[in-house]
Order: structure tokens, then sequence, then C-alpha cells
């Protein structure tokens, strides 16, 4: 078990829109009440990711059917498929100014591309098997990706070429991310490892292992840039400041063993951890006092994918082969 | 004619001489030596072989002779004859002995068969007996040799087929001189620019009646090599299979075939060579047969392999894959011919699967219970195999149907909310539009300066010359300075410096293309780009035409033309008064009126470029607004509304 942090609260969206203080969280409400407001309909196969553009207008939808949907963020209506991948596609992920998409399949590539016009701009290979997750820099002409074939390419975007391969773990790998200023990466993997890298140089700086190792299914930075969320497949989620390296929150009650759910920090509203779950739910905790404040229903399969908006409390969540379908819930705060 | 007289051993021995003698090299002959460097001929009955100077036969005399018994054999049994070649040859020597003519046309191919050389290069270690069959394929990949009789050729020549252990000299495929080059064996030979790892004869040359099964030409025969030889032998292939291979091929072609003389004669060989079970099976011998196929069947085919059609086995990838392994995979007998037989099934059987597919109806007719009802709207038929209505129309009606019950309720769905992306894009054509607006008055605002400057420069040249103490300002200052030209480097005087670099300057770029494939097609009064065509670069110059030295000439001045330049105190102030020095000597106002039509032809060119980029994003948008809500994207998708009353998820109000 992971060590826990009793007082000062952790404090882990310096940037929000919303002012976060401490005072403020006190007079916040202590429950969100989201309800499903939309259900978008549209994929044929288990729905893989969902992420929210960075300027809010767009929800972007990766699926099993080797296709990306993007929908309106606010009023979920469908407005374009994008084509061009060969095998399923695991992972989606925004540029910073909401123009480019990165998607990562199962074809052992990624591909670039423009949502406005809707165009393929570059294929990114390398990878030696499935490309499992991929990610953005805040500046957005890096692209980071992590693939079952153990390591971590980080690529340019304006070229298509990889830069720099890390060996990175002895297991495929879950999750890569960049931090909020781009100088360090993240990444998890199956072998139960979390490690952080120096971005520029591609130095491992530090390894996130707890009591037993568990396989890393998903890990993030938290928006402030100074703790890492973790998820494993033995039905936790933790909070670690990892430049001490200690586990301060641990997320439990969920149910995770078996497929890598993602998870998010939701800071427009109360402060929230939000993730999906393989009990069809998604589990909304209070990041502080780490209990369940709500969980949602309405889902027919393990719910894969939760992302939280930008700016509003909107959340969207999507499930497997036997419901294919994004939700998108709504709260007051 | 005798030999040394010493006993004949059995065939065997030959064998048991490798235990024997306690070394490895099998001894032959009726001297009962090793040695295999001279030329040797192998009986057809007790496969023993012979030194030709021990038996008296020489090279030459050999290759007159198509089959050969030693003298034991053929005194154990009178019927055993020895043959030759060629009816003519026979005609002409006019006795059956072993005395025929010497007849050799250079390129003799009877080299011993046991070969040094291809012992070496026999990795896999089959004994003799995969030499042997080496040693036969390597002459000939070396030298071609004519085979069929042509009247400019010496008729002797036809004597020259080879006939070894791997050859009978006789059919086809012996008869060949050159290498097809396209067969998986031809591509790996060197001269065909192959590895030379698998290292046999042409396909189209493997005899084909007693060459190897698996290296005939079966292009669908992908099995290993065939064990007929798998233990190793010193000699070549066990006698027994030697007489029965050509009647197996026979008797399996009368199966296969059906008719027999007259139509092998019409077929191309490999027809009836190719089935592969051809070497499975022991069929009875019927020896007029043979002779028919021997004799009569190939003779006019010439090259029939040649043809296109043939050349689609041969690049069967997998086939030459399992080529290059032929040589390591194990030998085990049975184990592949039991291979064979099951190929040989499953290719049966893909026949009959193929005729399935194309006769489709005939499924019907034998089990109409089995097949699933078509899902046209009210038809009962049963669906065609492998799909799900029994004709088009139904399909196109059901999928009628099915957009006429769904497509409203959809539509209906979409317009229960505002679509915010499409409030979002009539926004952006709004501001598109008002920024286009903007440019065509900046357009206009240039033409006008335009007009002005024409104006001034008209005004300019009607003034009169007048001499003026001017011309002699900053004369003596700087004498003394150099200043280099930024163009070609050399030194100049400061005076004419502005005028000698921008003559430089022309003179270097008039010597390099700058244009784009396209004409300029802008409505306009003026030309803003030179667009001269280049034939070479088959470019149009894209350099403004008022100052592309490539394609204008700066005009003569006259002698007594004004500069007429405006002169300005502080950079910016008009004082109304004009420059009178000539133009020829003017230093200061070179070119002015060039300098000043390329500015404001400048201008007009960023404003078309703005104009272009705004017309590009209103039509995406306008595009993106026309495909939004469209048949395919309604009937794909549906986004359901659970509350009503939130259709906008936005918390604050709308912008």
């Amino acid at each position: 078990a992971g060590r826990e942090r009793k007082g000062p609260e952790t404090n882990i969206a310096a940037q929000s829109t919303h002012p976060s203080s401490a005072n403020h969280s006190k007079e916040a409400p202590e429950k969100p009440n989201y309800a499903l407001k939309l259900t978008l309909v549209g994929h044929t196969a288990a729905v893989s990711s969902v992420k929210f553009s960075p300027n809010g207008k767009w929800l972007a939808s990766s699926s099993a059917d080797k296709l990306i949907i993007i929908w309106g963020a606010y009023d979920g209506k469908y407005e374009k498929t994008l084509y061009g991948h060969n095998l399923e596609i695991s992972d989606v992920a925004w540029s910073s100014d909401s123009s480019l998409l990165v998607s990562a399949s199962d074809d052992k590539t990624l591909k670039i591309w423009d949502v406005r016009y809707g165009k393929r701009l570059k294929t990114l290979r390398g990878h030696r098997n499935y490309v499992f997750c991929c990610n953005f820099n805040p500046s957005s002409n890096l692209i980071i990706s992590g693939s079952f074939d153990e390591s971590v390419k980080i690529w340019e975007v304006k070229t298509g070429k990889c830069l720099k391969t890390l060996s990175a773990h002895s297991d495929p790998i879950s999750a890569v991310q960049f931090n909020c200023n781009g100088s360090l990466i993240v990444s998890g993997s199956y072998d139960g490892l979390c490690r952080i890298w120096d971005a520029a140089s591609g130095q491992c700086l530090k390894t996130l292992i707890d009591d037993d190792n568990p396989p890393v299914s998903f890990v993030k930075f938290s928006p402030n840039g100074k703790y890492i969320l973790t998820a494993t497949l033995n039905n936790t989620l933790k909070l670690w400041d990892y430049s001490r390296g200690r586990c301060l929150k641990t997320y439990t009650g969920h149910k995770n063993e078996k497929y890598c759910i993602f998870s998010s920090f939701s800071v427009t509203g109360g402060k929230w951890i939000v993730s999906g779950s393989e009990d069809n739910l998604v589990y909304i905790w209070n990041l502080q006092t780490k209990e369940i404040v709500q969980k949602l229903q309405g889902h027919t399969d393990v719910v894969i994918s939760a992302a939280c908006h930008p700016t509003e409390n909107i959340i969207a969540s999507a499930a497997l082969e036997n419901d294919k379908t994004i939700k998108l819930w709504m709260s007051n705060y | 004619m005798e030999g040394d007289g010493s006993d004949p051993e059995p065939p065997d021995a030959g064998e048991d001489s490798k235990s024997e003698n306690g070394e490895n090299a099998p001894i032959y002959c009726i001297c009962r030596k090793p040695d295999i460097n001279c030329f040797m001929i192998g009986c057809d009955n007790c496969n023993e072989w012979f030194h030709g100077d021990c038996i008296r036969i020489t090279e030459k005399m050999a290759k007159a002779i198509r089959e050969w018994y030693c003298r034991e054999c053929r005194e154990k049994d009178p019927k055993l004859e020895i043959r030759y070649r060629h009816k003519k040859s026979r005609e002409r020597d006019g006795n059956e002995r072993d005395g025929s003519e010497p007849r050799d046309e250079g390129g003799g191919r009877k080299r011993p068969v046991p070969d040094p050389d291809l012992q070496r290069r026999a990795g896999s270690g089959t004994g003799v007996g995969a030499m042997l069959a080496r040693g036969s394929a390597s002459p000939h990949k070396s030298s071609p040799q004519p085979l069929v009789a042509t009247p400019s050729q010496h008729h002797q020549q036809q004597q020259q087929i080879k006939r070894s252990a791997r050859m009978c000299g006789e059919c086809e495929a012996c008869r060949r001189t050159e290498d097809c080059g396209h067969c998986d064996f031809c591509r790996d030979m060197k001269k065909f620019g192959g590895p030379n790892k698998i290292r046999q004869k042409c396909r189209l040359r493997q005899c084909q009646l007693r060459a190897r099964e698996s290296y005939k030409y079966f292009p669908s025969s992908l099995s290993p090599v065939t064990p007929s030889e798998s233990l190793p032998r010193p000699r070549r292939p066990p006698p027994t299979q030697q007489p029965p291979q050509p009647s197996q091929k026979l008797g399996r072609i009368r199966e296969d075939e059906g008719a027999v003389a007259s139509s092998a004669v019409k077929e191309p060989p490999e027809a009836t060579a190719t089935p592969e079970p051809l070497s499975d099976e022991d069929l009875p011998l019927d020896p007029d047969l043979y002779q028919d196929f021997c004799a009569g069947a190939f003779d006019d085919h010439g090259l029939p392999w040649m043809s296109d059609t043939e050349e689609s086995p041969f690049l069967d990838p997998a086939l030459r894959k399992r080529a290059v392994k032929v040589k390591h995979v194990k030998r085990r007998e049975k184990k592949s011919e039991k291979k064979k037989e099951e190929r040989y099934k499953r290719h049966r059987q893909k026949q009959k699967h193929k005729d399935k597919w194309k006769h489709p109806e005939r499924a019907d007719v034998k089990d109409p219970a089995s097949l699933p009802q078509c899902l046209g709207p009210g038809c009962v038929r049963a669906a065609q195999p492998g799909s799900k209505y029994c004709s088009d129309d139904c399909g196109m009606k059901l999928a009628a149907n099915r957009i006429y019950e769904i497509l409203p309720q959809r539509i209906q769905q979409w317009q229960q909310s505002p679509c915010i992306a499409e409030e979002h894009g009539k926004k952006l054509l709004e501001r598109i539009r008002r920024e286009q607006q903007s440019a065509r008055t900046r357009l206009q605002e240039m033409e006008r300066r335009f007009h002005e400057l024409e104006a001034i420069i008209l005004r300019a040249k009607q003034q009169a010359v007048r001499e003026d103490e001017e011309s002699n300002e900053n004369d003596s200052d700087d004498t003394d300075l150099q200043i280099f030209c930024v163009s070609c480097g050399h030194p100049i005087n400061p005076r004419v410096a502005l005028r000698h670099m921008e003559r430089c300057y022309a003179k270097y770029e008039s010597q390099t293309s700058f244009g784009s494939m396209y004409p300029t097609r802008i409505e306009g009064a003026t030309r803003l780009f030179c667009d001269v065509y280049n034939p070479q670069s088959k470019t149009y110059c894209k350099r403004l035409q008022v100052l592309c030295p490539e394609h204008s000439r700066d005009p003569k001045v006259p002698a007594d033309e004004v500069c007429g330049c405006p002169l300005v105190r502080d950079v910016f102030e008009l004082t109304g008064d004009f420059c009178r020095l000539p133009k020829r000597q003017c230093n200061r106002h070179y070119c002015w009126e060039k300098l000043r039509r390329a500015e404001v032809d400048l201008e007009r060119v960023r404003v078309w470029y703005k104009l272009d980029e705004l017309f590009e994003q209103e039509r995406n948008v306008r595009t993106a607004m026309t495909n939004r809500a469209g048949l395919l994207a309604l009937m794909l998708h549906q986004t359901i509304q659970h509350d009503p009353l939130t259709t906008d998820l936005r918390s604050s109000a709308d912008r």
C-alpha cells in the first residue's frame, strides 16, 4: 500500500481557469451532480478513447472500427470522420491549438491529421508492434508515442521523423505524456514501473515503483505538473508526488483489472478524479478526501475512457463493444 | 573389345566397397578402381560404371549411344542390345555395335559421371546419386548444346545429345539447349542474376524420364526433394526405377488425358507433366506408348514453354522459396509421398470447390432449405450464396425502405437542437466576407495611387531641362572612398554607385528565371506579373512586370529628358519641386519611376494574396457547412438527447 500524507491539501491545478484557492474549495459543494445529457451513436466497434479539444469545441473519439469521429463538444452533433488507418486505433490526442490530431493504431503507425480539412498530414512509421498511446507536447511540435514493442518514440510533427527512441520498459507501454511545460515525460508500462524522463536528453530521471508491481495501465501528469496520477490493474488509482517518489492519495472502489482505462483530473468545478471502470460505471472521487462522490450509470459495457472538458463541467465517457456509444454528462458544479 | 576380364561383380558391390575398403571412394569398372577422373559409361542394366579406357569405348563413341549394356549383361541376357541415337545416325553407321564413328563438334558433353568437383559441391551429403544429377546439370548450364537438327547444322550434331544418369537424351527436355530463364531454377542461376543456391538445371530441361521428380516442371508441386535417392548411394538411382520411370508417366498420361498417342503429339508436353500425382503411383509399362512418347510426340513443339501463359507458374514465389530448401530437407521417402498424396487430394478438392463457386445455382437446387431468406421487403426467395439478397433489386428496395424509415427521425433529431458548429461557421463566414471587403477597398486604393503616380511621372517628363550646379553637389567629397558593388564585387565610385549597382543587379537577375507553371489570371487593368512564357522550363515569369530584368529592357533615355523625381525635404515632405537634371546625369534618382511603380504593384500583389487566402477559407467553411448533416452522416450517426431542455452544454450564455 502506498504511503499517504495527511495534512495540507494537494493543490493540483495551479493554472485552472476557475479560481482554485483553498478558500474556494470549501465553498464548493461536496458532490457534483453529473447527469446524462447526450449519447453519441455512430461507431461500429468498441470505442477506445475520447478526448476533448483544448479549445473545448470538439470531441474526438477513436475506435476499433479504424475510424476517428469528431463530434461537437457542446451539442454532441456529428461533425466528420477521419479515415485512413488499417487496423484498430488505440488512442488519439489533440495538439494545443486544436488543429491537429495524432492517432495511434495497431497497424504500427501513427497518423497526424488536420482536423479542419479532414486530411491526413503524415504517417509516422517506426514502431515494431501495436502503438498504444500518443500525445503532443504543449508546443505541439513533438509527438510522443508508446507501443507494445516496449519503446517510447519521440517524433517531430513537421517532418514526421522519429527523433528519439527510449528503450523505456520491459513490457508494453500503456501511457505516455509530456508535462505542462514539455520538459518531462512520464511513461507507464505493464512491467509495473512508472518512469519519468527528461524530454531533452532522454535520460530517465525517476522510477516510481510500488510495493508489489501490478501493471500500470495509465499515467498522467496533474495540470500543474507536480503530481502524477497512475492507474494500476489492481483496481487502484494513485496520486504520487513524484519529486519525492511518494504516493499521496489512493482511490479505490472501482474495477480495473484488465483494460487500460483512461482517467482524468476534473478542475473546472470541484476537484475530482474521474475514471472509467469495468463494471460499466464512471467513478468520480473527491481528490482530497478520496471518497467516491458519484457513480455515473448508463453504459452497458466497460467504460474504457473518461475525459473532462477544459472549461465546462462536462465529462465524456466511452465504452467497449457491447455499447459502442459515447455519453456526455453535465454537472452544475 | 574385352576389358581386363576380371570377374564382374554384382552391382551392389559398388556400395559395399565403401565399407570394404575403408575409404570413402567407391570403386567401379572391371578394373575395380575408384578412379573417376576419366571418361566412364554406365550399364543400363546392372548400373555399374566402366572406364572408357578399360572397355575401349571413347567418349565420342559413347555420344552415339542411347542405351548401353556391359558385356556381361549382354552375355547373360541376349535381349539387351546397345542402342544408338537417332535412326539417321544408325543407318549411317550401318552397325549396331559399339563401333560408332567419332562425331564431335566441340563441346563434348559426356564428362565422367562421378565428378570430383561435384562431390564437393554436394553439401547435403547425399552421396553420388545426387552428384550425378548435378553432374548432368552442370554441363548443361555451362554450354548450351544444339539439339534440334536444323539444315544449317551439321547433321552429326544431332548425336551430341547428352545421355547420362539424369538425362535420357531423347525427351523434349533433354533436347532443349537453352535455359528458359523464368523458372525458379533458372532464376537461381548466376547467369540470370541468382544467388546460385539451388543449382539445378532449368525446369524445362529436367529430363522427363530420369530427372528427380521434384525437379521436373511441376509448378504446383512443392514437395521437397524426393527421396527415391534418399539413401546415399554411390551410383545412380536404384536400377529398379530406371526403366519403369518413363512408363510411369505414360500410364498416368493415359489416365489423365484419356487420349494417348495422337493427342500426345498435339499437346504440349508440359500438359502431361504438370499433374502432380504423376510420380506417385506405379503404372504398368506400355512399350508402344513409350516409343511414341519419345520418338514422335515432341518434335514439332519448338519451345512451348516460352509462351506467355506459362509465365505465372514459374513466378510462383512459394515455389521459388520452396525450391531453395530442396537441398536441405530431410529425405524421408514415405513421408513425402504421403505429402504429395495429400496435396493431390487437396488439389482435387480445390478444383471441386472452385466449381462450386462458379455455379452457385446448383447449390440452390441441391439444398434450398439451408439457405437464408432474402432480406428484401416481402421477398420469400432464397438469398444468393454469399449475399443477403436474392437480387440487386431486393437490396435496393430494402435500402430505400431503410432510408424512408430512419431518415426523417434523424433529421428531426438534428434539428431539435441548434448546431453549434453551424453557427460558428456562419460567424466565420461573416468575418471572412468582411475581410474580403476590406481587401477589395485596399485594392481600389492601390489603383488610385497607381494613377497618381503615373500622373506625376507624366508631368515630370514635361519639364524642361535645366542644367544646374546641383549636379556638382557632393563631388569632391567622396572621390576617396570606394564602394564595392554587392553583385559583382568591383570597387566603384560612390557617385555612380547606385546606377552601377542597379545595372549590375539587373544583369545577374536577367540570367535567372523565376516563374510558375500557371499564367496569371487576375481581373484588373494593368498587368502585375511579367508572365512571359519560358518554353524551356515551361513556366511563366512571375516577376513584377515593371521590374523584370529578364524580359524588359530599360528604354533608351533621350538626351533631353528630365529626371523629374519629386524632391522631398526630410525624407517625407514633398516640396512640390522636381529634379531638373537630365536623366542621364542624375545620380541620385536613378530609375525612380520604375521603383515607385514597383512599390505600388507590390502592394497590389499583397492584397491579392490576402484575397486569395480569404477565398480559400470561405470555400472551406462553405464545404464544411454543406457537408454537415448529409445523408450518410445522418444515417450512420445519431445524437440522442436525454434532456430536452438542455441542448447546449455550454454554461455561459451563447456567444
